[in-house]
């Protein structure tokens, strides 16, 4: 489970955001992106999600979301990115769609 | 004849023989006469008050041509004539091309030399009489010109009524260096009426200012005859009686000075709402319909005042409620010119009026006026620049609006900067679009200002992007402005959504983020990228 400390996830921070969370993809399979207090995200943000995802994936993992807010989702949404990474309304339900 | 009146002459020549028979010839013929061995002592003689030159082509130190050359370049009054000997006739043709006179050859005919000396003066005396005249024209031309503006500033225009509710009035004149006979002015009926008239007159200078002048005069007693005879007071005069009977009155006089006037009179009627207008030959007066949100252009079918009209003049009517504008200007404006040679036109007029219908009347001219200073790339124009911006309504009509304006640097971590700029903007103006709208077009500003960064500067910098923002009744409207690489949007390939492709996004987040998205050159050369939420 990562929780994202920031409130912004954008071409400003999206490097650091990678280096941040590279050691944790190298260490798990299973991640839950927590972006409970991200307020907004643009394409980079996108960018490095959907990144992480593919890393992940082929390892055999999954990168599931949840806290996602109106206007993250809004954007999610418009990419499609909801249809590839699955998102949870709570962590509960999304550590509980890792043991299924 | 007194010696202080002799008219002197100067004689260079180096043979002494030469000198002393010219000076003896002369002197008979009562002139003064100084000698000069030499052409570097003609030149130095020439401060003496000298009403003719005889120089001799071939003289040591310096030649006869060269003096000529330099007695033209100091004294271009006085034509020399030129002395030469028999076989030199081709340095004689050529003094004469440099602005000899004429030349002789010697030996010569005293008598006929008398003479040449005696029409060389004639000819100089006219020279200066000429110049002197055309220098008193010109002083009259400017004088001129300077009444002629002192005319149209204080009899051609009139002055709007100051307190009539419901509509607001701005005029904005600035003349031309050769000053147009535009004229306006406005009639005032209790109220419910307020007429304006506005003309050109063709040509320029006095008589036209004097003619618009008088035609502005003729309305207003035409106006006040007809409404004397009037049965009912409260109404004004018919607007065809009144253009009618200026042009009875005036025509003969237009016809004598061989010129006509075009015009627009037109009427509000404020109790109706309706506009009424006879047009007769004039620019295409612009009516912006705030419950359509269109401009059309007002067109009448009558031939200008001072034409043999034989056919009555025809009136048309528009109707108008709160927010509407009506913008009347003379052909100054549409004909403006840029260093190319093309002119401003209706069609730019029409969008740059379009583009600023939401500000008071006042600021709209300015903002004309600065959208084709923009484009002449000057601020004197060929012809006066005349305009009538009346708004219906008055300022505190529903037509709200705010802009505002913000820079960042070439730097990745501004973007949150213009997110906050635009919160800010959005929520001074009042909510005017949902939270959601909103979110869509942060982050479509956000994508327009990284791509600006990333691949207009390629990260350097140094960079600027201006931002402004602005709302109008049917949109709110944010323009970026950055002098980076042009790039196509149109040459973005779609992106795939299947998890392989982590970016190119931007494009696609932007045009499905807000209703219109655009990108092109402004013209002063910067990429303007505009983006376009809709309020309707």
């Amino acid at each position: 489970m990562v929780v994202l400390h920031t409130e912004e996830l954008n071409a400003g921070n999206a490097k650091w955001f990678k280096t941040q969370i590279t050691p944790v993809l190298e260490k798990h399979s299973c991640v839950i992106l927590d972006l409970n207090e991200v307020r907004f995200v643009d394409s980079s943000g996108c960018g490095i999600i959907l990144s992480c995802f593919r890393q992940l994936h082929s390892n055999n993992g999954d990168l599931k979301m949840t806290g996602v807010q109106k206007p993250v989702q809004t954007l999610f949404e418009l990419v499609r990115l909801h249809r590839i990474i699955e998102i949870f309304p709570d962590k509960a339900s999304a550590i509980q769609s890792f043991s299924r | 004849m007194n010696e202080e009146h002799k008219m002197t002459i100067l004689v260079a020549d180096d043979d002494p023989t030469i000198r002393a028979v010219l000076k003896k010839t002369f002197e008979k013929a009562g002139f003064n006469v100084i000698s000069a061995e030499n052409g570097r002592q003609a030149l130095d003689q020439m401060q003496h008050d000298i009403s003719a030159v005889l120089l001799d082509l071939q003289m040591p130190i310096m030649s006869g041509l060269e003096c000529l050359r330099l007695i033209r370049e100091q004294f271009d009054d006085i034509s020399p004539i030129m002395l030469t000997a028999s076989d030199d006739i081709s340095n004689a043709v050529e003094a004469m091309k440099n602005g000899a006179f004429d030349y002789i050859t010697k030996p010569f005919n005293s008598h006929q030399l008398i003479a040449l000396v005696e029409k060389a003066i004639a000819t100089d005396k006219n020279t200066r009489r000429i110049k002197r005249l055309e220098a008193e024209l010109e002083r009259a031309r400017e004088q001129e010109i300077e009444t002629a503006s002192r005319i149209q500033q204080t009899l051609l225009m009139g002055k709007p009524p100051a307190h009539l509710s419901g509509i607001e009035i701005a005029t904005r004149t600035v003349p031309s260096q050769k000053v147009d006979g535009d004229f306006y002015d406005f009639f005032q009926f209790g109220e419910n009426y307020l007429d304006v008239v506005i003309g050109d007159v063709m040509g320029k200078g006095i008589a036209s200012a004097l003619m618009g002048a008088a035609i502005k005069s003729h309305f207003l007693r035409v106006i006040h005859e007809l409404g004397r005879s009037a049965v009912q007071r409260d109404i004004p005069p018919d607007l065809v009686a009144i253009v009618s009977r200026v042009q009875t009155n005036m025509i003969s006089q237009m016809e004598d000075l061989e010129t006509f006037v075009t015009l627009c009179y037109g009427r509000f009627d404020l109790g109706h709402n309706i506009f009424r207008f006879v047009d007769c030959g004039h620019m295409r007066t612009i009516h912006y319909s705030a419950a359509s949100d269109t401009l059309s252009l007002l067109e009448g079918m009558n031939m200008p005042l001072g034409f043999p009209e034989i056919k009555p003049y025809t009136e048309f009517s528009v109707p108008f409620s709160t927010g509407d504008s009506f913008f009347f200007y003379s052909d100054g404006l549409t004909e403006a010119m840029n260093p190319n040679g093309d002119q401003y036109g209706e069609d730019r007029l029409v969008s740059s009026i379009r583009s600023n219908i939401c500000h008071t009347p006042e600021s709209l001219i300015t903002r004309v006026w600065i959208d084709i200073v923009n484009f002449t790339q000057s601020e004197s124009f060929r012809d006066d620049f005349t305009t009538v911006a009346i708004k219906i309504g008055g300022p505190s009509g529903t037509c709200m609006m705010s802009e505002s304006e913000f820079e960042i640097q070439c730097d990745i971590h501004q973007t949150s900067l213009v997110r906050r700029f635009l919160r800010d903007f959005c929520a001074s103006g009042g909510q005017v679009i949902s939270q959601d709208r909103l979110d869509l077009l942060i982050l479509a500003a956000t994508e327009v200002v990284t791509n600006i960064i990333r691949h207009a500067y390629r990260n350097r910098p140094g960079g600027k992007i201006r931002i402004t923002a602005r709302t109008t009744p049917d949109a709110l409207e944010i323009s970026f402005y950055d002098r980076g690489e042009i790039f196509d949007p149109k040459a973005v390939p779609s992106p795939k959504f299947d998890g392989s492709q982590e970016g190119g996004f931007g494009i696609y987040i932007i045009s499905n983020a807000v209703d219109e998205y655009t990108y092109g050159q402004d013209q002063h050369g910067n990429n303007c990228t505009r983006l376009l939420v809709s309020l309707k």
